[in-house]
Parts: C-alpha cells; structure tokens; sequence
C-alpha cells in the first residue's frame, strides 16, 4: 500500500495521495483506486488519476464533504479486489521512417547507439499506460529501457505533427492531434487514437499495456489508407 | 423554420454552457461560461435555452435573422441596439428578452467595463452535443462548434417562439471584486513564509496575456523555496499555479487536465466567474484563508 492520505483540494475539490516517487506498482495502485471510486458513483464531476496522486472534484463544499468518508472508507476497505481485468494490451505499429523520426539523431547522439538500436530498444518493451493527460486522448507510456531517457526539447516544437511518437525523460506517448510539445520525436503510427464520435473517445485507458512494433512506410501507408474507427482498433490491435 | 446569420463574429465568439464533465481522465478539460453567474440568471428569462449559450469576449457579435422570428436575451455589461427590418434603430438593454424578425440585427458594441457577454436563445441554436455538452474548447478542437464562431456562420432554430410577452429581470448585481479570499493550494508548503507573505501583501496585475485558459499575473515574484516543477497531477480551475519566472497564473475554464507547476492556492468557484470579468491592467490581492 503506497496510499498516504486524503487532503482538501480548495473549497470543492480532494486529492488521494499515494507519496512522491513514480513506480509502475504506484500507478497500478493509483490505477485500482481510481477504478474502486469510480464505481462508487459518487455525485463528483471528474476524478482525474496520475503518476502518484487522484484528484477528485465536486460542484461544491457540501457535496465534497458529503463524499469524503465514502471515499475514505473505500480506501480503507481491504477485501480482495473484485474488479476484472479490464485494462487491455495493444500492439501498435509505429513508423520509425526518417520523414517521423524527427528527432531520433538526439537520442542517438546522447547514448552514443544506432538508429537501428533506438528502434530495437524502443520497440522491446510492453509499456505500462501511467495516465492520460496534456491533451484529449495523450498517454504517458514508460518506462523506457534506461538507454533512451533523453530531456525534453531545450525549445518545445510549436507544431508536432498528429500521431507522432515522442521521448521525454522515462516516458513515451504518442500525441493524439497536431500539437506543440517539447518531446523528442522519433516516429508515427498510422493512425487516430481519440475519436469524438465513439462511444469510448480515448483508445487507450489508464492501466493498459502498450507495445509498439516497427513498421515500413510502405506499411505505414497501407494501415494509413484503410482508416481505422475506434471500434475495428479495439477488434484489430488489442489482445 | 427560423434562422439566424452571424454578420460579425467578433474576436472570441464561442458556444459555452456550464461544462464537459466525466472527461478529464481523458485529458477533456471541462471548460463552459467563463462568467457562469451571467447564464444563470439567463435561465430566468429564456428557460428553454438548450444549455446553448453564445459567449463574446470585449467585442460582441452582429446577428441578424435570416428566416422567422427568435427570442433571446443578452446578458452581462454592453452597448448593444437593434437595427430593426425597416432602418430604425432600437434601444435595447441586457436581461429583457428580445423578440428579433425577419431582417432584424442585434448589435453587440463591446462589453463595458467588464470581459464576458452572453446571449440565451430560446429553443437553444440547433446544435448537438459533443461529449454531452455544447461547451467548445478551441484549443483541443471539441465542442458542438469545435471553433470560435466566424462571420456568416448560420444557425436553424426549428421551433417557433412561444410567445411574444417580454420578461425581464433587475440587473444582476454582479459586483466587481478585486480582492480574493483563497485556499491553500495542494504545494502551498514549496513556498517559504517570506514568499507567502509576499503572496498576501502584494498587489498583482491582470495582464493581456489572458485566454479562457488562464490569467497571468504579474506583481511580487513567487519563486519556490523547493521546485517549479512537479509531477505533473490533477488540477481544477481557479488554481493559482506558479511557473519558474514566479509570475503566477490563474487556471481558468480552459485548463490543461494536469500540470506540472506548483499551486500555491485556489480560488473558489464563483470568484472564477468574477476574476474572468476583470480587464487587462486591474489590480488585485489574495486573502488566503486557512480552513479546508
């Protein structure tokens, strides 16, 4: 149990602390709880998780301190728990093309590897979904083989292409919809991952595994052209 | 069939109700009505509005009907009159509804003394919902209208209006404050009591650089006797965030879903509606209070 405590967020809001270090047993955590309270349907507007903490927000005072002890006595219960699995593992083909991979050559300078190496080590590991966040349908990945941690950007990049696959420190993400953003760039996948029209707007959720798979352009295209909705992603890609 | 055109958008024109909700853990800011007092007082004239809003920034908008007849009522601080069908011009004042024909335009000035303007629509303006709110969040591209209106922008309002008795309500007192009570933020403890001190006694300027997203501030610098940079967690609107220039910002309804800035305090929910009306150059303080 990494769970420290609940504290007052302003006049309406709460935060679930789970201490200051990251770990993917902290977010798995964080993760379980999030699922707990959302179950609980409490009258909140949004319960946001991250690495470490979940903040919990209501209308106001009255209906935030009516909810606090549910919440509480929710942390506190220690049956096992009773949620499904209901996290999912994708396999995601990702582009590593020299047209993408806009800032690969950082990353192979730094640690002194190939390209070919950035893409071998990028594409081995099963990456944990930490939470969703900076944007509509954004996950934060990791963690990255100790290889290719690399800084953000000294200069963010006013305009990163859509889908893109970026670098930041420990974590990967792909980025939704075009954006600025100060991660290091090192290819794309073929295609959207946050789709308004669907019932279920954000593909990934806090919680699932994510393993990317090089792909060629040729490739790339092919998946590009048939455009995928949510729904066939889900059928098609998770397993 | 009714309808209207918009003959001048204005600057920042968009469609806002009172928020998206049950979407941030997937990085869907809230965002609806800057001033959420002003459309509920609204809801008083025009009940059938649709939870579908128009919000004006400084400028207002020009609309004119294209088709029918419709009701609306404005609402906020403005100049605002009526060019009507035959050329005359009419008088015209915020929270009395407005029954606007065929050939009529409503002239929206400029909001006086103040940032917001809203106009209700009965019947609401045909629009469906986008994650179950009409709220437009221009930065993420998600709304019923995922942009601020343009000019020639054409809604259909299918019903008729209901009748044509004029309501109006007194002039909301929507007073101007300029000094805010606020409570601790969840890293108030990375500021140092000399810099909390610093917080209370000093005097900060709203400057132009302010956006449905935040309202920067500059005044007495806040630097963080540990970090300007967190991990990045949860936040709501009205957090005062502090940055690595010490220049605090005040999240407003637009919020990034997580930030990585420490939050030295926050405000409640309806000084967010009556911070969103101050213009550029006024001068504020904070009260920070100690329970909650």
């Amino acid at each position: 149990m990494y769970f420290k405590g609940i504290n007052s967020y302003g006049d309406r809001g709460l935060v679930l602390d789970f201490g200051n270090e990251t770990s993917k047993s902290i977010s798995q955590e964080v993760n379980e709880a999030f699922l707990n309270i959302s179950n609980l349907n409490l009258q909140s507007l949004n319960i946001i998780p991250s690495f470490n903490k979940i903040v919990v927000i209501f209308e106001n005072s009255k209906i935030r301190d009516q909810n606090k002890d549910k919440i509480s006595m929710k942390m506190k219960d220690t049956n096992p728990q009773t949620n499904k699995k209901v996290t999912k593992t994708w396999e995601i083909p990702a582009c590593y093309n020299e047209d993408f991979a806009l800032d690969i050559k950082i990353i192979q300078k730094l640690h002194k590897i190939t390209k070919e190496e950035v893409i071998n080590l990028h594409s081995s590991i099963r990456y944990y979904t930490y939470y969703i966040g900076f944007m509509p349908g954004f996950p934060y990945l990791g963690d990255v083989p100790s290889q290719l941690i690399t800084p953000r950007l000294a200069t963010p990049r006013v305009k990163i292409p859509a889908r893109s696959i970026g670098i930041a420190k420990n974590h990967t993400c792909i980025y939704p919809k075009v954006s600025p953003g100060g991660w290091n760039i090192i290819g794309q996948i073929p295609f959207d991952i946050f789709d308004l029209q669907s019932s279920y707007p954000s593909l990934f959720l806090p919680g699932d595994e994510v393993k990317f798979y090089s792909v060629s352009l040729s490739e790339f295209e092919k998946i590009r052209k048939y455009n995928f909705s949510l729904n066939e992603l889900i059928k098609e890609y998770s397993s | 069939m009714n309808s209207i055109i918009i003959t001048r958008a204005g600057t920042h024109s968009t469609i806002q109700d009172f928020g998206r909700f049950q979407y941030q853990h997937l990085g869907v800011s809230p965002s609806g009505a800057m001033d959420q007092r002003i459309i509920t007082e609204l809801q008083k004239i025009i009940p059938n509005h649709q939870n579908q809003f128009l919000e004006f920034a400084y400028v207002g908008p020009s609309i004119k009907v294209k088709e029918g007849s419709v009701k609306i009522c404005v609402g906020g601080n403005c100049n605002m009159s009526i060019q009507k069908n035959n050329n005359s011009q009419l008088e015209c004042q915020p929270y009395k509804s407005i029954n606007l024909f065929e050939g009529d335009e409503l002239i929206i000035h400029n909001t006086i003394d103040s940032v917001y303007g809203y106009i209700a629509f009965e019947h609401g303006l045909g629009l469906e919902p986008c994650l179950n709110s009409y709220s437009t969040d221009t930065k993420a591209g998600i709304g019923s209208i995922n942009r601020p209106l343009n000019d020639k922008d054409i809604f259909h309002i299918s019903k008729d209006v209901s009748s044509w008795d004029l309501i109006s309500i007194p002039k909301p007192d929507l007073e101007k404050v300029t000094n805010f009570k606020v409570y601790p933020g969840p890293q108030l403890q990375y500021f140092s009591d000399n810099t909390l001190q610093s917080f209370i006694s000093g005097v900060f300027t709203i400057t132009n650089q302010s956006d449905r997203m935040g309202i920067r501030l500059k005044g007495e610098s806040l630097i963080s006797s540990q970090s300007h940079d967190i991990l990045s967690e949860g936040i709501l609107p009205g957090s005062i965030q502090v940055p690595s220039d010490g220049q605090p910002i005040v999240l407003m309804r637009d919020i990034p879903c997580t930030g990585g800035y420490p939050k030295i305090a926050i405000l409640n929910e309806v000084d967010i509606s009556r911070i969103s009306q101050l213009p550029p150059e006024t001068k504020i303080t904070f009260d920070l209070q100690t329970i909650y």
